[in-house]
């Protein structure tokens, strides 16, 4: 049984690759699991500075979801190459730095900084619904997306992923724009711009009054992305949003995703990621499945 | 740090709306635990973890104490001996008291009180007591297990309807001189830990605080439990409470 997957020239044994923010950079899960199982690990996103992040309360529960309002908080590149890449380069692992920032020098700077690691890839998160100036504001409009993805790809000397925004008027014109920049790939989605309201209170649950909303609620709407994308573009995708289990992980390359981020599902349980590439051959055999490839945008529509 | 499978083996209701819940591994043992630690139970039904503090514990069986406050206590409360679920622990750093922690004060609110019960379990050669404050008579619970550790045990009530009214704080206020202790451990609502703060401040005594934040997590890698704590050099950072925490300096917290 075949679950080995390509990106760009990078070789993914497994198809599961841990969502930036939700894993850290790997030390805290390590001590669950040999992480060196996934296929992945996208790092919490880093910026040209440290970065303190947004005020508490961060996260609201909701129905079969949750919201967050973390920010970006993060140690700054500098740091995070001297302290926190070390451990990942010792790990049987493809690491994707996912970088951040507020304007281009900011990208162009970490995108060139994180090119200097063992990293095996780059992804640019041009999305973060959860910082008032940046990461955002490249990536709702086409003609942004392809600007600032032309300029990241200029200084980027590992393939690079541009992670797109489903709060946008047409995702897959967002990801043929990243296509026209020179993206290797796209990913989605990030989390979809929400509210949580106490009414005792009358007041916003999060400090931040808007959060990102993740997990099993969202994973419709990212289906429909991916395929919606998958149908336009011809750059592979990374497919993520609510996946909870392999079948989740199937339903996602049938859609059009060659790989797949888990999110909120480690936050929920940490075993999550480990649990789904451990079920994902019995689930292959299952769908009568032998090579996951065989299943990329095999979505019948008739 | 692992995610255990456990079985419920009691869940009993001690007070108005204050819970105990008592649960074995279904297989094995538990690890090494230490007081002031924390785990993430999950609920079924409900997809983020609760944080509980270990109230009492060894390698065989495990307790928590808990306040039904919410969707997901109110869960925990039709919990019935049998019943599984999973639970990731021993999380967070916990109580460390120094060697000239001679004379300790156990300052606790509410289900606040749990975390501090096991503290002189731990660490037996000193002499504590303990300030345990409650709404209201209703909701009175750990006076029994404190006063047997501990050489003085005042429990108050907002509304005076036992013990002394008022706050536990005030209580501990009245004693200060005469008890002279050297390190308070308070866990508690906020305006608890502010009181607490200013009460260590002016008598000069060192303190430590069992914060409670929002937990994603709970094992230091999505940020959601961020809380400002002061650093040496003057600035503040945002530390994990969950990770770096739930116990800080208490003069350090920005409360
Ligand atoms: C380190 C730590 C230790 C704790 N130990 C205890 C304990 O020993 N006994 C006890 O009764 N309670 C304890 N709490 C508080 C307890 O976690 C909350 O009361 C509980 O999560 C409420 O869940 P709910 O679904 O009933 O409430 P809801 O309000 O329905 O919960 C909604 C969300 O908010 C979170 N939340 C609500 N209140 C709190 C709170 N006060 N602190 C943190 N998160 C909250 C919940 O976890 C959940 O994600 C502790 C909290 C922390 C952070
Ligand atoms: C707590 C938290 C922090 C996140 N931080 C980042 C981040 O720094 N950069 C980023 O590109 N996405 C971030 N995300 C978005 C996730 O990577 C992912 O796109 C989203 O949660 C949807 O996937 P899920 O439903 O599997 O969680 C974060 C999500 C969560 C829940
Ligand atoms: S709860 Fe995730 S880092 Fe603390």
């Amino acid at each position: 049984m075949n679950t080995a997957v390509k990106i760009a020239g990078v070789q993914f044994k497994n198809p599961i690759i841990t969502a930036s923010g939700t894993f850290g950079f790997g030390q805290e899960y390590d001590k669950f699991y040999d992480i060196s199982a996934l296929g992945g690990i996208c790092t919490k996103g880093v910026t040209r500075e440290p970065r303190k992040g947004n005020a508490a309360p961060r996260i609201a529960e909701t129905p079969s979801g949750m919201l967050n309002s973390v920010g970006l908080q993060n140690p700054g590149v500098d740091v995070f190459v001297k302290e926190d890449m070390p451990f990942l380069e010792k790990k049987d692992i493809v690491t994707i730095v996912n970088i951040a920032g507020s304007c281009e020098d900011d990208y162009i700077y970490v995108a060139e900084k994180a090119s200097e690691t063992k990293a095996q890839m780059i992804e640019m998160n041009i999305s973060c619904p959860n910082v008032k100036a940046g990461g955002m504001a490249f990536g709702i409009y086409p003609d942004s997306v392809k600007n600032i993805t032309a300029k990241v790809k200029k200084v980027c000397k590992k393939p690079l992923i541009v992670k797109l925004s489903p709060n946008v008027a047409d995702i897959a014109t967002n990801a043929l724009a990243a296509q026209d920049g020179g993206a290797d790939a796209v990913s989605l989605i990030n989390t979809v711009t929400g509210m949580a309201i106490n009414r005792f209170t009358r007041k916003p649950i999060l400090a931040n009054v808007t959060g990102g909303l993740s997990g099993p609620c969202v994973k419709p709407i990212a289906l429909r992305m991916v395929n919606e994308v998958y149908r336009r573009v011809q750059i592979p995708i990374i497919g993520l949003g609510g996946i909870m289990s392999a079948a989740d992980v199937i339903e996602f390359m049938i859609a059009g995703a060659t790989a797949v981020q888990v999110g909120s599902a480690n936050i929920f349980d940490p075993m999550a990621a480990f649990n789904i590439v451990n079920e994902l051959t019995k689930e292959m055999e299952c769908c009568k499945i032998s090579n996951v490839n065989d299943i990329i945008g095999s979505l019948i529509l008739s | 740090m692992k995610d255990y499978l456990v079985r419920v083996t009691e869940n009993k209701k001690v007070a108005e709306d204050l819970y105990e819940l008592t649960f074995a591994p279904k297989v094995g043992k538990f690890e090494q635990m230490k007081c002031g630690q924390f785990l993430q139970l999950q609920i079924p039904g409900l997809l983020l973890r609760r944080p509980f503090c270990l109230y009492k514990f060894d390698s065989d069986s495990i307790t928590v104490a808990y306040a039904v406050v919410g969707k997901g206590t109110e869960k925990m409360v039709k919990l019935k001996k049998g019943d599984e679920f999973k639970v990731t622990l021993p999380l967070g750093n916990g109580w460390t008291l120094q060697d000239k922690h001679k004379k300790v004060v156990l300052l606790g609110g509410g289900v606040g009180c749990a975390p501090l019960a096991y503290v002189p379990i731990t660490y037996p050669d000193r002499e504590y007591f303990s300030f345990l404050g409650f709404a209201d008579k209703s909701k009175v619970a750990f006076e029994s297990e404190m006063s047997k550790k501990c050489k003085l045990t005042v429990v108050t009530t907002d509304n005076g309807s036992y013990g002394e009214k008022g706050f536990p704080t005030q209580a501990l206020e009245k004693r200060l001189r005469e008890i002279q202790p050297d390190v308070i451990l308070v866990c508690g609502p906020r305006p608890m830990l502010k009181a607490a703060a200013r009460l260590a401040l002016a008598y000069g005594i060192s303190a430590y605080a069992s914060t409670e934040e929002r937990m994603g997590c709970g094992v230091g890698a999505c940020l959601v439990c961020a809380c400002a704590v002061k650093q040496a050099d003057g600035s503040v950072a945002m530390k994990r409470a969950c990770a770096d925490g739930p116990i800080f300096k208490l003069e350090d917290l920005v409360l």
